[in-house]
């Protein structure tokens, strides 16, 4: 079985991003670029299937500008064994993404698609559903334990108030939480290797996709801060004023 | 054109969440109908027909829905929802879980996560964590949403009588089937909805130091939460997380005790409406934003709050 | 307990724009490797830097290592972190790809090595030992040996130590006593070393020792020493450890710093004798070791740069979150705001940058001198790399003491208690200006053999070069007073080294009694140097819309602060240097 991994090049989990002073954006200007988090997770289930056996090839998938061919070789540092760029200028909205990865689902089918759950800059949390609804196909989102039984796959996903399993038909979608799995370092000689490895490159017209806007970003602000307040002395005096101050007792 | 919210129901009860979606969706427009998709979810149709500026709910009660199985739910919601201006959701795993599939059968974009409506088709959120704040415009005919419940006031559950009209169609995919569950028991309110949170980091230790915070949360009848820190740490669950990567809340009154703050942990409890903080350390960064810092031992000062309330 | 962030932008700012990676790597054969690979290298050797080794680094220092009936037992955590580590490939980079290593360029590695001293120092030193020992073996020694040992300590598999202090041969290798006795294809060894570093202990199933040992006919000084490899579990015949050898760790030393960093004092041939096997020539020992020097100096050169970088991160986040100031509105502010705080924050940030771009530039002469195809290039080459390491080691070591202590500075009260990891780096970095020659040795080797011994030529090279970047910076505008700055700190460096020139043969003791004057100023110098090409670029690449804007914007300041509040250091080395040994040599013994 073949596995397609979709992954995103986004800000470092480490950046604190600042809003550009005109608020049209945020401002990513050369800030330290990285794997989605939920992308290396996603990378990282792929590699432990193939490497349990039940997967034969991961192929890793990135949408963007040439830029994204870092993220892909870090996937393929992971142990993905070959990529696909497909090249646009900006980051394409979520349906955008959606119809392009289901052309590429079309020429690759794959067994399973594994995407991370959202991406840690939009926050949007859909190409994987969407993705499955474009190709029909069936979907595990959030997922904490991915299991392949024959011609399904079990997965246990994380909702509110606990965890749920559902039986999925293959081919699915698969998309991941944070405690699926912890994503190994990448060793040195795999990072080395990595640069061998195959990259294709696609353009959405190769793919017969064209591009539509859905949304428009008319302003980009920085949340209200929270100021500090007070500190109390003592419990007696922190009840006071809750009771008395904030009235919220 | 009306307005369709999916109701979050567990089949026997309406939850709240569907509530704030029915403030949010009433900025949105005037005519609300309310879906009620599930099995045996009569009950709830009937909770749903009083909920204040509902005119009309909508009753799907087939097996197929009993498990709010997103890849049938979602041919259901697209079919219902090619006649109306928007269809809304809450954020809620469900909502997360099934939206984004009708958008793309609709074809159209969604607009995730809401926090403010400003027109009828532009909407506020946040990007970045919460670290920003994005206004968006739909450009699409149909308008799909989800509603992040902490940032709409709830809307009354009474003071309605809408008619319920049971809807016929029963998609089955086929393709998804529910194995099992395995739900967190507790009496407590759940976190996301509760009006006090009592949260504990990695300060409390270790899992049965959380006794201290339940015990707490039971007086004020609130909900008990943790940070990432201290579910790494393994001290209590994941769905007990507050934070970036966990649940957002929103009380009345967030408890942080024995908690850091790191940033990821602040972007789920920042709009608290009053935030009390616990820690021995008084450079933690928490006190930076709680509204009454208390630098204490925790395990002295928690027992001592609980027992004078 | 302070985190450690790799600061990647400068670390590729320096081999980017100071080194010229890609061309280093074009023109010396280093096919395949580019910057774009380096930085993929530098990001996952960082994360693991940052998650695993870092967060080891302040248990290390509490618990330190214990010495136990199985021997030395390593700080808990360790040995899952070696075994990350190694199995991560890391311990691989420089290695020839005929033993399993990557064949990375030096200053590639010097880069690498840089996240891992400063996220763990104490744990560092056991692969840069270990480092060394496979260069030693690579170079010296015979085929079946580097077939039977690198393999194994190139994929970290098992560690490597350099044995050469004994409790009276310390600066002075010539008195070493250990001796080594033929016996049939071995030899049988026997005697005690100390300050062991990574001596014994239990992260790996085999540890390798380089031993310098006297044969029984051997000329007595410098040239009667021979090198061996003793194993502490001899191999069977599939090659994997079997019988215990005769050498153990007999005790560790009790340290100001570098807790979890075992010292031992191992023990040869306590029964028959311990196991070894003679690396390539008799009595060549000591020369062996010193074709190892220059990249084993530079090494503990970049552990100054990587404890610095280290203090500077705790000091800055503390200078950040410690509210000790009132504003008119009752609001309280952060003590980054006062003056005196940033004086002593800019001094860490603009000496540490001076201090990586030097040890980068050093680290890359290794690679070229390796490796130029042309003799005149690998002559030039050589000579540099020569003469900068006492700088290097000397200069960067002594500097990284300073920042330290200005880390523990910034911590105020804070800073004397241990909590706040201010301290353990302040503790770490004293063995820095020790171990691998002191700083006298260092600046002695940069006198005599780097300076005089050539008659100055190397120096007048450097300054020669120097000069290039005077002008280049008097010419730009916004850069003239640096470039006077920088042209005084030249002069001063020219009249050093013609003053030495011209002393050191009438008094004897001028060339000792400067020695360490001179090293500073030329220390300084090439501070200023690099700094100054470091503000040449940035601008380039500000005035073309390249880059980080906020990153370079920020190295145009730290290159005037160095200009402004470190190169005029130069100037009093100078004055100290032309009083010359008067002075120093003054006192009798008893008037002391």
């Amino acid at each position: 079985m073949k596995v397609l991994v979709a992954v995103k090049r986004v800000i470092d989990y480490n950046v604190k991003v600042r809003v550009k002073p005109d608020n049209s954006d945020v401002d990513l200007a050369n800030v330290k670029m990285a794997l989605n988090p939920f992308c290396e997770i996603a990378v990282e289930e792929a590699v432990r299937l193939k490497e349990s056996g039940a997967a034969s090839e991961v192929v890793v998938v990135s949408i963007g500008p040439k830029a994204c061919q870092e993220q892909i070789r870090t996937a393929l540092a992971l142990g993905a064994d070959r990529g696909i760029q497909i090249e646009t200028e900006e980051l394409p909205e979520s349906l955008n993404v959606a119809k392009l990865l289901a052309k590429v689902v079309e020429e690759e089918q794959p067994g399973l698609v594994i995407l991370g759950k959202q991406s840690i800059d939009a926050d949007n949390n859909q190409t994987g559903q969407m993705l499955g609804a474009l190709l029909n196909r069936p979907q595990g989102t959030f997922a904490s334990e991915v299991k392949i039984d024959g011609d399904s796959v079990n997965v246990t996903r994380e909702v509110d108030g606990g965890l749920q399993t559902l039986n999925l038909k293959l081919p699915a979608i698969v998309t991941t939480d944070l405690r699926l799995n912890e994503p190994r370092y990448a060793k040195l000689p795999d990072i080395m290797k990595a640069k061998r490895k195959p990259l294709d490159v696609k353009t959405p017209a190769d793919l017969g996709v064209e591009l539509k806007n859905h949304t428009r970003l008319l302003k980009v602000s920085a949340p209200a801060e929270r100021q500090a307040g007070i500190r109390v002395a003592s419990v007696d005096e922190l009840i006071d004023k809750l009771k008395n101050e904030a009235k919220v007792l | 054109m009306a307005i369709l919210i999916i109701a979050e129901h567990d089949n026997s009860t309406l939850k709240s969440a569907t509530l704030n979606t029915v403030t949010a969706a009433c900025q949105m427009g005037d005519e609300l109908h309310l879906l009620v998709a599930g099995e045996g979810c009569a009950a709830v149709a009937e909770a749903a027909a009083s909920v204040a500026g509902v005119s009309k709910v909508l009753l799907a009660d087939n097996a197929a829905y009993g498990r709010q199985l997103a890849e049938n739910l979602s041919l259901l919601i697209a079919e219902l929802g090619k006649d109306y201006s928007h269809v809304v959701a809450p954020a809620t795993t469900t909502g997360k879980n099934v939206m984004p599939r009708v958008a793309a059968l609709l074809d159209v974009g969604q607009i995730s996560d809401i926090i403010a409506v400003e027109a009828a088709d532009t909407f506020q959120r946040p990007i970045y964590a919460g670290n920003a704040i994005a206004t968006v415009q739909s450009l699409d005919s149909i308008k799909v949403i989800t509603v992040r419940g902490t940032a709409f006031d709830a809307a009354a559950s009474t003071g309605s009588s809408a008619s319920v009209d049971s809807v016929s169609p029963a998609h089955d995919a086929g393709t998804s089937a529910f194995v099992s569950e395995e739900m967190a028991k507790s009496d407590r309110p759940e976190l996301t909805a509760a009006s006090v949170v009592v949260s504990g980091g990695r300060g409390l230790g270790n899992g049965e130091n959380f006794a201290l915070l339940e015990s707490l949360a039971d007086k004020l009848g609130g909900a008990v939460g943790a940070s990432r820190a201290a579910v790494d740490a393994g001290f209590v669950p994941n769905d007990m997380q507050v934070g970036q990567t966990g649940k957002i809340v929103a009380p009345d009154i967030y408890f942080a005790v024995g908690i850091s703050g790191a940033i990821q942990h602040l972007a789920g409890m920042k709009d608290s409406k009053v935030i009390v903080a616990i820690n021995k350390d008084e450079e933690a960064p928490i006190f930076q934003v709680a509204d009454y810092s208390l630098v204490a031992d925790l395990f002295e000062a928690v027992p001592e709050l609980e027992s004078k309330l | 307990m302070s985190d450690y962030k790799h600061p990647h932008q400068d670390a590729e700012f320096v081999l980017n724009e100071l080194v010229g990676f890609d061309d280093l790597c074009a023109a010396n054969g280093f096919d395949d490797i580019n910057f774009e690979l380096a930085s993929a290298i530098l990001t996952e050797a960082g994360k693991l830097g940052s998650e695993v080794l870092a967060p080891l680094n302040v248990i290390g220092d509490n618990q330190g290592v214990k010495l136990t009936e199985r021997g030395v037992e390593e700080t808990a955590g360790f040995k899952e972190a070696y075994q990350q580590f190694a199995e991560g490939g890391w311990s691989s980079l420089i290695a020839d790809e005929e033993y399993e290593g990557q064949g990375l360029p030096n200053v590639l590695c010097t880069a690498v090595n840089e996240i891992w001293q400063s996220a763990n120092m104490a744990f560092a030193l056991c692969p840069l030992l270990t480092q060394g020992a496979v260069e030693a073996i690579a170079h010296h020694g015979s085929e079946e040996l580097k077939q039977t040992y690198l393999p194994k300590m190139v994929s970290g598999e098992w560690t490597g130590t350099m044995n050469l202090t004994e409790p009276d041969a310390g600066t002075d290798l010539a008195a070493i006593k250990t001796r080594a006795i033929p016996n049939g294809d071995h030899y049988l060894i026997t005697g005690q070393k100390i300050f062991i570093t990574w001596g014994d202990h239990q992260m790996t199933d085999n540890t390798i020792h380089l031993v310098l040992a006297r044969l029984p006919d051997a000329p007595a000084g410098v040239k009667g020493i021979s090198l061996f490899v003793v194993p502490k579990f001899l191999l069977d015949a599939e090659g994997n450890p079997g019988v215990r050898n005769d050498v153990k760790c007999v005790s560790v030393e009790h340290k100001l710093g570098i807790h979890a960093s075992p010292t031992c004092v191992m023990s040869y041939g306590d029964k028959e004798g311990a196991i070894g096997y003679l690396v390539g020539e008799a009595n060549k020992g000591l020369a062996y070791m010193f074709t190892m020097m220059n990249c084993a100096r530079q090494g503990v050169g970049l552990q100054g740069v990587a404890i610095a970088e280290r203090s500077y991160q705790q000091a800055l986040d503390y200078a950040k979150e410690r509210l000790q100031g009132t504003n008119k509105d009752g609001s309280r502010f952060a003590i980054i705001k006062f003056p005196d705080v940033r004086r002593m924050l800019m001094q860490m940030k603009s000496a540490t940058e001076a201090m990586r771009a030097l040890a980068f530039v050093g680290a890359a002469e290794v690679d070229r001198a390796g490796r130029a195809q042309d003799e005149a290039d690998q002559r030039r080459h050589q000579a540099r790399l020569e003469l900068l390491t006492p700088i290097v080691k000397g200069w960067i070591t002594e500097l990284s003491q300073e920042i330290t202590y200005l880390g523990t500075q910034v911590n105020g009260g804070m800073g004397f208690i241990e909590e706040t990891g201010s301290a353990q780096h302040y503790r770490d970095a004293r063995i820095l200006t020790i171990y691998e020659g002191t700083t006298g040795i260092q600046a002695l080797d940069l006198v005599g053999r780097k300076t005089l011994l050539n008659k100055g030529e190397a120096l007048a090279e450097l300054l020669a070069e120097i000069e290039e970047t005077v002008v280049a910076l008097s010419k730009h505008e916004g850069f003239a007073e640096q470039g006077a700055a920088l042209r005084e700190a030249l002069e001063a460096g020219n009249n050093a080294r013609n003053w030495l020139l011209e002393n050191a043969a009438q008094d004897p003791a001028a060339a000792g009694a400067v020695s360490v004057h001179f090293m500073m100023l030329f220390g300084y110098l090439c501070g200023g140097w690099l700094m100054g090409q470091s503000a040449l670029r940035a601008q380039t690449l500000l005035d073309a819309g390249e880059g980080d804007p906020e990153y370079l914007k920020a190295k145009l300041v730290t290159a005037q602060f160095f200009s402004e509040h470190l190169l005029p250091r130069t100037k009093a080395s100078l004055e100290t240097i032309l009083k010359g040994s008067a002075s120093i040599m003054a006192l009798s013994e008893d008037q002391f």
